[in-house]
């Protein structure tokens, strides 16, 4: 447990430091917001409707910037070699790793969510919700981009290749958390919300569990 | 007790063999010395001894133990590539800390800033502003701290001054005392000043 939390600090601390992941990711939901925003026009209504849709879009394509900053610390610097010759199976690595993208995501996910909340107009009232949507999200999301950021570490094309293998398998996680937001943002029944939560637990638990236990494997050379 | 042995090991990458039927060990107490032309494949094999390349035929024993089955050992094995490799938004020391960490080792208080200065480093300064002979003795440093039983040098003298080399001389001495150390260099005078033995391998 402390290696993973040495691991996610110490990647957290070096990716403010450099700032180029976090701040691209940024700009990109900036300009993702803009577009969509002038697209959909000035209509309250219009926009109101469209925000859950814009959350999630907005997110998952940041989040798939981010993914490839979960291994191109070490990549960048050579220090591949020396995560994998730490003692000890490498399902820590995993978590380690998993952890740093989770927090990245989520302070993401968190800034988009005030900026849809103005721009949108998607409703604050039911934050803590929103809140739980978007930690289940970022969860199932980050698993799944961990395991595969993993897998394609090693390729030249891991920048092309890795959105096509994360958003093929996370869609699910993706639909069912635009269901959860737009239940939250239209004001639906709190067990028609719990069921997609439900959904999204089940997700995260499968993808954790199954992506922690490949990855000693996958990463090897 | 022999702490690395290969055994008959071929890798090839793609259609090239770089390695063909390759045996080697070295025993507790002895330095090894890779030498041979670029491009003859001595970074591979300490690859291959370090368990980071897996080769297509051949076995690989370290510490007495096939190499994929050693897990809790490989906090015994540093394996330390040229040119070295460190967070270079981190510092020195902070590399340090975090190579400790992260090896299960523990941090006493002051210990990194003395392997520092052991080696002339002085604290406090980014990796990005070390130059590449820094960067050597920063490797110097964490052999003084990691201690390993096994120990794997590519081109370790290189970009390193005269009194660098004297340092590199020493620690290599000091980790041969109960331990195994095979190096990959193009520098005769240096393997015949540190090594037991020396291995040519040739294309």
């Amino acid at each position: 447990m402390k290696r993973i939390l040495v691991l996610a600090l110490r990647d957290l601390r070096i990716e403010f430091r450099g700032r180029s992941g976090l701040l691209s990711a940024l700009f990109f939901l900036g300009v993702v917001l803009l577009i969509l925003g002038f697209a959909l026009g000035p209509e309250e209504n219009d926009l109101r409707r469209a925000a859950p849709g814009v959350l999630w879009v907005a997110l998952a394509f940041a989040g798939s910037l981010l993914a490839g900053r979960v291994w191109a610390v070490e990549v960048e610097n050579g220090t591949l070699d020396d995560l994998l010759l730490t003692p000890g199976s490498r399902e820590w690595i995993y978590w380690g790793k998993f952890l740093f993208l989770w927090v990245l995501l989520l302070l993401v996910a968190l800034v988009l969510l005030f900026m849809v909340a103005g721009m949108f107009y998607l409703p604050l009232d039911r934050a803590p919700g929103l809140f739980l949507t978007l930690i289940l999200g970022a969860t199932g999301y980050a698993a799944v981009a961990t395991f595969y950021a993993g897998i394609v570490v090693r390729l030249s094309t891991a920048q092309l290749v890795l959105p096509i293998l994360v958003f093929t398998v996370v869609v699910p996680v993706i639909l069912a958390a635009v269901r959860a937001t737009v239940g939250l943002a239209e004001g639906a029944a709190m067990a028609e919300v719990a069921s997609w939560w439900k959904f999204l637990a089940a997700f995260d638990l499968i993808y954790l569990t199954a992506c922690s236990l490949l990855f000693p494997f996958v990463i090897e050379g | 007790m022999t702490l690395i042995e290969l055994e008959n090991v071929w890798k090839r990458y793609g259609r090239e063999w770089v390695l063909r039927d390759i045996s080697l060990s070295v025993d507790a107490g002895e330095v090894v010395a890779l030498l041979g032309p670029n491009g003859v494949g001595k970074t591979t094999l300490l690859r291959v001894a370090a368990t980071l390349t897996r080769p297509q035929k051949g076995t690989v024993r370290l510490f007495g133990k096939p190499a994929r089955r050693i897990d809790a050992e490989r906090g015994e094995l540093l394996y330390l590539a040229n040119p070295p490799a460190f967070y270079r938004h981190l510092s020195g020391e902070e590399n340090l800390q975090s190579s400790l960490q992260l090896m299960g080792k523990p941090v006493l208080d002051g210990e990194i800033e003395a392997a520092m200065r052991a080696v002339g480093l002085a604290p406090g300064k980014p990796v990005s502003a070390y130059s590449s002979g820094m960067k050597k003795r920063l490797t110097m440093a964490r052999i003084r701290l990691l201690k390993p039983k096994v120990l794997l040098l590519d081109e370790p003298e290189t970009a390193l001054d005269a009194e660098g080399r004297e340092m590199l001389l020493a620690l290599i001495d000091e980790v041969k005392r109960g331990g195994a150390v095979l190096l990959a260099t193009h520098d005769r005078e240096f393997a015949r000043a540190v090594a037991d033995r020396e291995v040519v391998m040739r294309p």
